[in-house]
């Protein structure tokens, strides 16, 4: 402990500078995930308070008519953030966080976009995450690089060598001293948010490990350079060409590698035809569109009938058949960018830095694999609504307000 | 001709660094890359766009005789074409929607977008050239030359060179010009993309050389930038650690801190909350599902008033079509008003980071590349703008179609009556001669002038940088 203190009185006024700065640049990450985090939260909340207006509204003109509810009313969806969101959080993002869907065929609801300023996504997120990827291992390696060579150079190293027990005395706790700052200052923001958050502990800790890891990584490597007998120029060089490298240059060309590795079904095409598909169901025969539709829901076959006029059970079939006739291809894209994922994640096996900051965004339920998952929720509840729907359009029962409220609502899976 | 000899001694000097050749030549691969894959992947995002638009002009020609309101519904798309300057900076390409639905009723969100479709990589950058000007080539040049005068004087030669009569501003002038002269070996490859793309569409000349010029003046201020720190400090490396800090917080911390200040400052309404909105607004104006409706009720009043009679079957047109018209109109004001509240929330947070590119060129960079490109937001905006503006132009003239084309009497009867049915579907020649879907995206000139801001702040950290520079003492 006295050694500590010591390292700490001999660390340059620009060294303690820097790992202040990190400090309140983490913990300016922190609020700003806070703050999106508790402002996602009020968007969903208003969005499915203001659906309930807009249902009530419906219930006053619909008449009880279950396809009018099917066509008009709209049920909302979301992502709710984590107790580790805040970490790196995903509003602001191309994929909704809150979204409305109704009993029309998903396919031409379930890409859209949220309203989002593309200069802003395109200039990245300045969230915890991005500081511990670019920040913290600047500060570490501009910290630890010339552990030995700035003795070295000042001409004190063979007479500090030469110290009984120099590595114990001397050059652990410098080097812990300096590890335990960069830690400290990421670490500290981390509890505080995560004490606001009331994270779970042992989402927390791994959190913690996966920062320790991070950072670990980063000091080992550069203990490792500064060991060589170089000058501390060099030492530096080499050290920001790595970090460059790991965090900006090989991301990057990965990217565009995995990209034309995975070729993906054309999605424009996709939409369009569900669109043919659909908009074909009112020209067809009548009956033709009902025998499709009950090879997959042969519950209806004793209701199935269809007269003349436009029946809301028929408009719904053929909305389904618009789904099922893209279905095939539409699996095929989500699993090709479910592909595309797995390639960057195997690729993070070789670059620690980059898994572990996938391990972060992953306990923050703001990667790719989590926008997925939305996606399969979306479908689920998506059919659970048919379920729901399809007896009292069948039937052609009116719908009561009792009915209403008891439709399927969207829930949000426990976290982890 | 000292600047030309200490520029031709820095250069050798270079060439003989194992680091700075290593570093240069990773460099020039990288860049070929970006530059080939760039163009190859532009290419072939417009080819696909302009492909996708034509189907989707060919399958609403191509629909048979209908009731004009089921085209009203059956609608189209608009796809954001991506002009040819963007396989040098595809901007925000990636991350704003490419595609609309257009259709009545109801104003879509935008769909798809490389960011919807690619592995959580595609936040850590897009390798394009524009990313390695902006980026890459900075941190290089650091590399290179970080050291080339700081560890000259430690070896005491500087003060020999002076005392042989080298003149100090011609040193440093000779020593820019060296590492000027690495810059422009590094930018070259980007370059050529943007000369290449830009020779086989001569309307892109302007816009491209503006662009060229903004990334020579990035670079020149590097250039400055590590000359003046070189000249200044006391090691190589405290050279090298002020000028990787300078890069990180230029490059990397300022233009990410300035999204995530303006996003919190100008704060986006979701697309969920603004669609609800629209639908509560909706009802106070005009609400059609209520038979009672006070609007409603003065509209067909007054068009009964206009037309001297007193039902609405003997206007001499089909009411129903009328009625959709107004319809669609209340909802596209409200559309409009909303739409432009979201732009001007959006303008804001891009004037907000444009004030920080004073703090930091690379976003007075990006901006204007962005902009001349035409990927930028405000092309970005005015896409969004044609689309619901060809929306408009097209559902009412659909509606147009159903007040004139279809009898009122079959369109009132349609749904018990088959003939009716029949008759109240018009002949298909009337999908051909809607208009197609054209957005050519803001003219050269525009693009040009809205690099203006970006280029005058790179013009002034270059003359800054400069003029620091020559003051700059031999001490």
């Amino acid at each position: 402990m006295r050694a500590l203190a010591r390292e700490w009185r001999l660390l340059s006024a620009a060294a303690r500078l820097a790992l202040l700065v990190l400090g309140l640049l983490a913990t300016i990450a922190v609020a700003l995930g806070l703050t999106s985090v508790s402002a996602t939260r009020a968007d969903i909340a208003r969005v499915v308070a203001l659906e309930a207006r807009e249902t009530e509204a419906i219930i006053g003109y619909a008449a009880g008519a279950a396809g009018s509810f099917g066509y008009y009313r709209h049920h909302p969806v979301w992502r709710a953030p984590n107790d580790l969101a805040f970490l790196a959080p995903s509003r602001g993002d191309a994929v909704p966080e809150v979204q409305r869907i109704r009993l029309l065929a998903l396919e031409a609801q379930i890409n859209d976009n949220e309203t989002a300023n593309p200069e802003l996504l395109l200039a990245g997120r300045f969230d915890f995450a991005f500081v511990l990827l670019y920040l913290a291992p600047l500060v570490l390696i501009a910290l630890l690089h010339d552990l030995w060579s700035a003795e070295r150079e000042a001409g004190r190293l063979g007479t500090l060598q030469s110290l009984p027990n120099a590595d114990r005395r001397l050059w652990t706790p410098r080097a812990t001293l300096r590890f335990g700052g960069v830690a400290l200052a990421l670490l500290l923001p981390l509890a505080a948010g995560a004490a606001i958050e009331g994270t779970a502990l042992p989402r927390l800790l791994a959190a913690v490990g996966l920062v320790l890891a991070s950072l670990g990584f980063w000091a080992l490597l550069s203990l490792l350079v500064a060991r060589a007998d170089a000058d501390s120029a060099t030492q530096a060089a080499v050290l920001a060409g790595l970090w460059f490298a790991v965090a900006l240059v090989i991301p990057a060309a990965a990217h565009l590698g995995i990209n034309r590795a995975v070729p993906l079904p054309d999605a424009a095409a996709i939409t369009r035809e569900n669109r043919e598909e659909v908009h074909a169901g009112w020209d067809r025969p009548k009956a033709e569109t009902m025998q499709r539709f009950l090879a997959h829901y042969p519950e209806f076959a004793d209701r199935a009938e269809v007269g003349n006029g436009f029946q809301w059970h028929w408009y719904f079939a053929f909305q389904h058949l618009g789904d099922l006739h893209v279905a095939a291809d539409s699996a095929a894209r989500d699993a090709g960018i479910a592909r595309r994922e797995a390639l960057a994640q195997g690729l993070g096996w070789l670059l620690p830095p980059l898994k572990l900051t996938q391990g972060l965004q992953s306990l923050a339920g703001s990667d790719v694999t989590a926008e997925l998952a939305f996606r399969a929720r979306i479908r689920a509840f998506h059919r659970q609504l048919r379920d729901y729907h399809y007896p009292f359009l069948f039937d052609e029962r009116p719908m009561t307000a009792a009915d209403v409220a008891a439709a399927p609502t969207f829930e949000t899976p426990p976290d982890l | 001709m000292q600047v030309r000899l200490v520029a031709a001694a820095q250069l050798r000097l270079f060439l003989r660094s194992r680091l700075a050749v290593v570093a240069l030549l990773l460099l020039a691969m990288l860049s070929a890359i970006a530059a080939v894959t760039g163009a190859g992947q532009a290419t072939r995002i417009a080819t696909d766009r302009q492909t996708a638009q034509a189907a989707a002009e060919a399958a609403f020609t191509a629909q048979p005789d209908r009731h004009p309101h089921r085209m009203v519904h059956y609608g189209t798309y608009a796809l954001r074409p991506l002009g040819p300057l963007a396989a040098f900076d595809p901007g925000v390409d990636a991350f704003a929607g490419s595609l609309i639905y257009l259709e009545g009723h109801r104003q879509n969100a935008s769909t798809l977008g490389a960011a919807r479709e690619s592995s959580g990589l595609i936040r850590f950058g897009l390798l394009t050239p524009a990313f390695v000007l902006r980026v890459l080539v900075p941190l290089l040049l650091v590399f290179i030359g970080f050291a080339m005068i700081v560890a000259e004087r430690q070896a005491g030669l500087v003060t020999l060179q002076l005392s042989h009569g080298v003149d100090w501003g011609a040193y440093l002038a000779g020593k820019a010009l060296a590492l000027g002269a690495v810059a422009g070996l590094a930018a070259l490859p980007a370059l050529l993309a943007l000369g290449w793309a830009a020779a086989r569409n001569p309307g892109e000349l302007g816009p491209a050389f503006a662009m060229a010029l903004a990334s020579l003046l990035w670079l020149l201020i590097w250039v400055l930038g590590i000359t003046l720190i070189s000249a200044r400090a006391r090691s190589p490396q405290s050279a090298l650690l002020t000028l990787v800090l300078a890069w990180a917080v230029l490059v990397v911390l300022v233009p990410r801190a300035a999204a995530g200040l303006a996003a919190l400052a100008h704060p986006l309404p979701t697309k969920a909350e603004t669609d609800l909105a629209v639908l509560d607004e909706l009802r106070r104006v005009g609400d059609s599902h209520n038979p009672d409706d006070p609007h409603f009720a003065v509209f067909k009043a007054r068009l009964l008033q206009q037309y001297g009679v007193t039902r609405v079957e003997d206007l001499p047109f089909n009411y129903r079509g009328a009625l959709s018209a107004e319809g669609e109109r209340l909802t596209s004001q409200l559309f409009a008003e909303h739409a432009a509240d979201l732009a001007g929330i959006q303008l804001a947070q891009q004037r907000m980071i444009g004030i920080a590119s004073l703090l930091s060129p690379a976003i007075g960079f990006a901006q204007a590349s962005m902009a001349g490109a035409a990927t930028d937001l405000g092309s970005h905006l005015s896409f969004l703008e044609a689309a619901e503006a060809h929306r408009y132009r097209l559902i009412q003239s659909l509606n147009r179609l159903h007040s004139f084309e279809v009898r009122a009497q079959d369109d009132a009867a349609r749904s018990r009556d088959p003939l009716a049915e029949q008759r109240s579907r018009i002949s298909a020649h009337f999908w051909a001669e809607q208009k197609p879907f054209t957005f050519t995206g803001p003219s050269a000139a525009d693009r040009v002038t809205a690099m203006l801001p970006g280029l005058g702040v790179l013009l002034l950290w270059a003359g800054l940088l400069g003029l620091l520079l020559m003051r700059q003492r031999a001490d």
